[in-house]
């Protein structure tokens, strides 16, 4: 943390994120105002900002979030990951190994112990991509495609479908705090990863923006011939960030299995790891443009099933549910505000030594 | 630098190894293409029983596994050889075909193969070989072939009584279905079921229903959009709830089980079997479950091909409401008495669904 | 073509040939090993494949019906690669060359088989065109990467096929405009009609169609495109270092979209003719995954026309042998899913295959990376 008091960074925050906070910040109130009053009768208004549609959101944006701050530490150090999704599914099953042979253990002894095992293996698995972008100079998008059909493969391969995970995470509220309403039920009412998700946002941009590992992370992802120069090493850095970034997809897994659902089942990431690439891509490879990003996607989701809920299909509903994949394409195309990728991504680095 | 070399090297060492390791098996499988197994198995009984599932596997939890049950129970009670019956996954939809023809080829006597979209590719291969026969699971049958059976269920009977027992459960008037993709006939026909059967007791009830929005593959193996999607249901005041989709509706389940009130003001219902047996984690919710039995009408038709009383065309299974289990004390005797006159009614037509009108 | 082979060139073939094989058989052993560990038997599993791929005629017929999409969604990928495109979007334009081909197959009664055939097909080219055109279009007008919009392009295309047969369901939805009127709840077309289904070469029970020969000479085709015609001249060079191409005068812009184009088609060819030849009509659970195999077997094939042959033939065979492999030992084909992968893995890393079987020298051409991507593009 250098030269960067609280102050300047809620100042740089601002700045930069001003509009999206102002339509959170206006999304809050109209839902607080809805929620609360008789207009929340209206079929359409319901739709739009019920506590359902709310709640939704946000149990849909922790795997995308999680899946995109993975993708952002690996593509800021300058690897390509496009294997989120068989990363998170690694994970998904690496915690339900880990659960069903703890059942016997108590409760959240077992579950902490899950969570790890599914980071370990999201882990393990950034490290093989590592290992195959810079030690075997495979290219990187299809070491990412080769992790995602492993992963998919040996999953189903290894799968015992009589094993049964014992129990899952449960909400904590936040005293005081989910009191509030509209407000408390749904952000400070939730269980362990969903917090844990939301503070790795803050913690990622604090880290990648404010540190000296942030720093050098970004000037390898940047600039590597520089960053050798001045004796950064290039490639550690590179292995270190892809296998936290496995991590954090493997903690997105854990959260489908051990706090979501808990339970395994084959494919279960369903397309939650492209979507965290989109979402990452959408939120210009930053933690908070990430999680706008990852809330909108959520909140189509969501959207399209309050819809059919409340009725409404005037609109065939396959064509809401292209609304992110859509806004996806849009976004990259720049009609959004163009995003732009770390420079030296996708490239191999070699020093002399390296051969 | 020196680190990550370490590291690579320890790595590559490892699989180095194992690959060496394993060196000698290569060498003999070339060799290996006899067809010693094939012969083995070809010799072993007189009545083979073959299984294709739709694409998935037959330990689904779900309908696959339900018909490869009723499968190995016929082997069982016919005393077939463990060789006498087998399975085939599909991976692909475009290999039905080739799925059933392998059993074919192989001498099957009976086929079974497992979901509506089979039903082409079975009708084909009945009509090529009409001394096998074919019991197809949720195949209707548009016309009667003599060694076709159509294993098919009145599925909106059993969701109309799992309508009827949410209705009656109901306090707050809103109830829901979470439902897999209504790309599937039998999930659309249990929601219409359930739908009028709540209507049947409650005019004004509210019930919303959702149907998973993603492609076919995706729809009923995604429990966290099902868990999702309870969770948004009773966060819009529903308090009984019909998890109806393979994995995604025992997602619903799962949810419903750890929400507050679970068993006392919140209750699911579950979906094909009687889930109380298949999904113990969603005891504490599960009041029932809209069954449509396959296995028993797998063995029926199993036993009917051994004894030559093969009915070809519609064959209807029981589609019926699940015991209560734990909850038998909490229903009252009046729904109880309600929810028999009713299936007596459905079965003598006095009372129609509105399903296929 | 025709003239025989001299000796440099065969050396050349031998060469190209040699990673791809060693990888399989790496892959092949590997899988043994994970199917020792987890307690099946790979010899038994191994015997049943290539008695399933090869055994008998049917199995000959299984081995040649999966090649035919496989060649084709192989070359998709392959052509973009030579121009460093990255095209994800093979399973897309196969589903919606799919249903532009059943769109004409299923109409137009009364229509010559002559004409009618060829003009679904031509409708499947034609979808899977448009298609592959978009993420062209975008990345050379907007930068968008083409690896992301044909990911989400894959995910509408399955959408929009959907709702193209969708039977509209409970909730008063409107059905999709395929969607057969006579199919009750089912959401699928309806056949598509005599005059637009490609003959049969060898009829049930093998169920062969011609679409062998389309494949085949679009693997021709397009090898003749790439290597002999001043546009794959054009391609190659932009494929290689675009700002030299656009220096030399090279049209870079229409070269990319004309090649993300003819990719989309090529997929959407292969969508054509499976629903054509072998389905008869579309349906939602006939989705595009043979489009996201395709880049497996484009790499396998080295990117070049007649590798992908190979490679599409071998993936062919593997998917082929599947279900026989379960039937005779029980092994679940997921583990064709793990070799698939590792056989990527290992071919597109030509060093570990190096590593594993010792071997030391590297000649130019496997050093230079079959593609080189990110996500900055141009």
């Amino acid at each position: 943390m250098k030269n960067s008091p609280p102050v300047a960074v809620l100042q740089r925050i601002r700045s930069r994120y001003g509009t999206a906070l102002l339509v959170a910040l206006a999304l809050v109130v109209m839902s607080i105002i809805v929620n609360m009053t008789p207009l929340k009768e209206q079929t359409w208004l319901r739709v739009l900002f019920g506590v359902s549609a709310l709640n939704f959101t946000l149990r849909a944006t922790v795997p995308l979030v999680l899946g995109a701050l993975s993708g952002i530490l690996c593509e800021r150090s300058g690897i390509i990951n496009i294997g989120i999704e068989g990363m998170m599914l690694a994970g998904a099953f690496g915690g339900f190994v880990a659960k069903t042979s703890t059942n016997h253990w108590p409760l959240v002894a077992s579950l902490v112990f899950s969570v790890v095992v599914a980071m370990a293996i999201g882990g393990l698995m950034g490290a093989i991509h590592a290992l195959f972008s810079i030690r075997f100079r495979m290219d990187q998008i299809i070491s990412g495609t080769v992790i995602i059909i492993l992963a998919l493969g040996a999953t189903s391969y290894l799968y015992n479908r009589d094993a049964i995970a014992e129990g899952k995470f449960s909400s904590i509220p936040i005293p005081g705090l989910a009191q509030i309403p509209v407000v408390g039920p749904v952000l400070f009412d939730n269980p362990p990863i969903t917090y844990l998700a939301l503070i790795l946002v803050v913690v990622v941009h604090v880290g990648l923006f404010y540190t000296r590992w942030g720093l050098r992370t970004r000037a390898v992802g940047e600039h590597p011939r520089a960053a050798d120069t001045v004796g950064i090493n290039v490639n550690l850095y590179r292995y270190v960030n892809t296998t936290l970034g496995g991590m954090l997809a493997g903690l997105a897994g854990a959260f489908l299995v051990l706090e979501a659902v808990g339970q395994f089942q084959e494919g279960m990431t369903a397309g939650r790891g492209f979507i965290s690439l989109a979402a990452m891509i959408f939120g210009n490879w930053t933690p908070f443009g990430a999680l706008g990003a990852a809330t909108l996607f959520g909140y189509t989701q969501a959207l399209q099933n309050e819809l059919l809920l409340a009725g409404v299909t005037q609109v065939p509903r396959q064509f809401i549910s292209m609304l992110p994949y859509v806004v996806t394409i849009v976004a990259v195309s720049g009609l959004v505000g163009r995003v732009r990728p770390p420079a030296a991504e996708g490239k191999v680095y070699e020093t002399e030594g390296s051969e | 630098m020196k680190l990550s070399r370490i590291t690579t090297l320890v790595i590559f060492l490892t699989t180095l190894a194992l690959l060496l390791a394993a060196c000698p098996a290569p060498a003999a499988v070339p060799a290996a293409d006899t067809d010693a197994g094939a012969a083995d198995s070809g010799a072993a009984g007189e009545f083979k029983v073959g299984l294709v599932t739709d694409v998935g596997r037959v330990n689904d939890r779900s309908f696959n596994q339900s018909a490869w049950e009723g499968v190995t129970a016929s082997a069982e009670g016919l005393g077939l050889a463990e060789d006498d019956i087998k399975y085939i996954e599909t991976q692909d939809a475009k290999d039905y075909a080739d799925n059933i023809q392998q059993f074919v080829d192989a001498g099957y006597n009976v086929i079974v193969t497992v979901g509506f979209a089979l039903g082409d590719a079975t009708n084909v291969a009945a009509k090529e070989n009409p001394d096998v026969f074919f019991i197809g699971v949720d195949q209707f049958q548009g016309e009667t072939l003599p060694n076709v059976a159509g294993l098919i269920f009145n599925e909106d009977h059993s969701g109309y009584l799992a309508g009827v027992l949410a209705g009656s459960l109901s306090k707050t008037g809103t109830i829901a279905a979470v439902l897999g993709t209504d790309l599937v006939p039998p999930v659309v026909a249990f929601n219409e079921g359930y739908v009028a059967g709540a209507k049947s007791v409650n005019a004004d009830i509210n019930v919303i229903s959702t149907y998973h929005p993603g492609e076919i593959s995706q729809a009923f193996v995604d429990p966290e959009w099902g868990a999702a999607t309870a969770k948004q249901a009773l966060d819009q005041g529903a308090d009984v709830i019909f998890g109806a989709g393979g994995i995604t509706g025992n997602g619903a389940l799962q949810e419903i089980a750890t929400a507050d009130g679970a068993g006392e003001t919140v209750f699911c219902i579950g979906v094909d079997t009687d889930q109380w047996n298949t999904v113990p984690a969603a005891h504490p919710c599960l009041v029932s479950s809209a069954m449509k039995l396959i296995t028993p009408g797998v063995v029926e038709l199993v036993n009917m091909a051994n004894d030559g009383a093969f009915p070809g065309g519609n064959y209807f299974g029981k589609a019926d409401l699940a015991p209560f289990h734990d909850f038998d004390d909490m229903i009252p005797q009046e729904l109880k008495d309600l929810l028999e006159e009713t299936k007596a009614g459905l079965i003598d037509g006095s009372i129609d669904t509105g399903y296929g009108n | 073509m025709a003239t025989a082979f001299p000796i440099a060139s065969l050396q050349r073939v031998l060469r190209a040939l040699f990673i791809p094989a060693l990888a399989l058989l790496a892959a092949l052993l590997a899988g043994a090993i994970v199917m020792i560990l987890s307690g099946d038997d790979p010899l038994a599993a191994y015997s049943g494949l290539f008695q399933g791929a090869f055994g008998d005629g049917k199995g000959w017929a299984r081995t040649i019906r999966k090649t035919v999409p496989f060649i084709l969604t192989g070359l998709s990928v392959a052509l973009a690669f030579k121009v460093s495109l990255f095209n994800i979007g093979a399973s897309g334009q196969f589903v919606i060359g799919s249903v532009f081909a059943v769109a004409v197959g299923v109409n137009f009664e009364g229509l010559p088989a002559f004409i009618h055939l060829p003009l679904a097909l031509i409708a499947g080219i034609v979808g899977g065109m448009l298609w592959g055109a978009i993420p062209g279009f975008l990345k050379v007008y907007t930068g968008a990467h083409e690896v992301i919009v044909t990911i989400m392009l894959n995910y509408v295309a399955s959408l929009f096929a959907g709702w193209t047969v969708y039977a509209g369901g409970t909730q008063g939805q409107t059905p999709g405009p395929l969607w057969d009127r006579t199919a009750g709840a089912i959401s699928e077309t309806q056949d598509v009609l005599a005059s637009a289904q490609i003959p049969w070469l060898f009829g049930p029970p093998y169920r062969v169609h011609y679409g062998i020969f389309i494949a085949l000479a679009a693997a021709i085709l397009i090898w003749w495109l790439i290597f002999k015609t001043p546009l794959g001249f054009e391609m190659r060079t932009v494929g290689h270092n675009m700002r030299a191409a656009s220096y030399a005068g090279i049209r870079v812009n229409f070269t990319i979209i004309l090649t993300m184009a003819l990719a989309g088609g090529l997929a959407g060819l292969a969508g054509g003719i499976e629903t054509l030849g072998l389905n008869h009509k579309f349906a939602p659970e006939f989705g595009g995954a043979v489009g996201f195999d395709g880049i497996t077997v484009a790499l396998l094939g080295q990117t070049h026309p007649f590798g992908v042959l190979l490679a599409a033939f071998m993936f062919g065979a593997l998917d082929g042998g599947a279900a026989t492999m379960q039937f005779e030992s029980g092994v679940p084909a997921d583990i064709i899913q793990i070799i698939q992968a590792l056989v990527l893995a290992f071919v597109a890393a030509p060093l570990i295959i190096r590593m594993i079987f010792r071997l030391r020298q590297q000649t130019q051409e496997e050093a230079a990376s079959a593609v080189s991507t990110s996500w900055g593009g141009s």
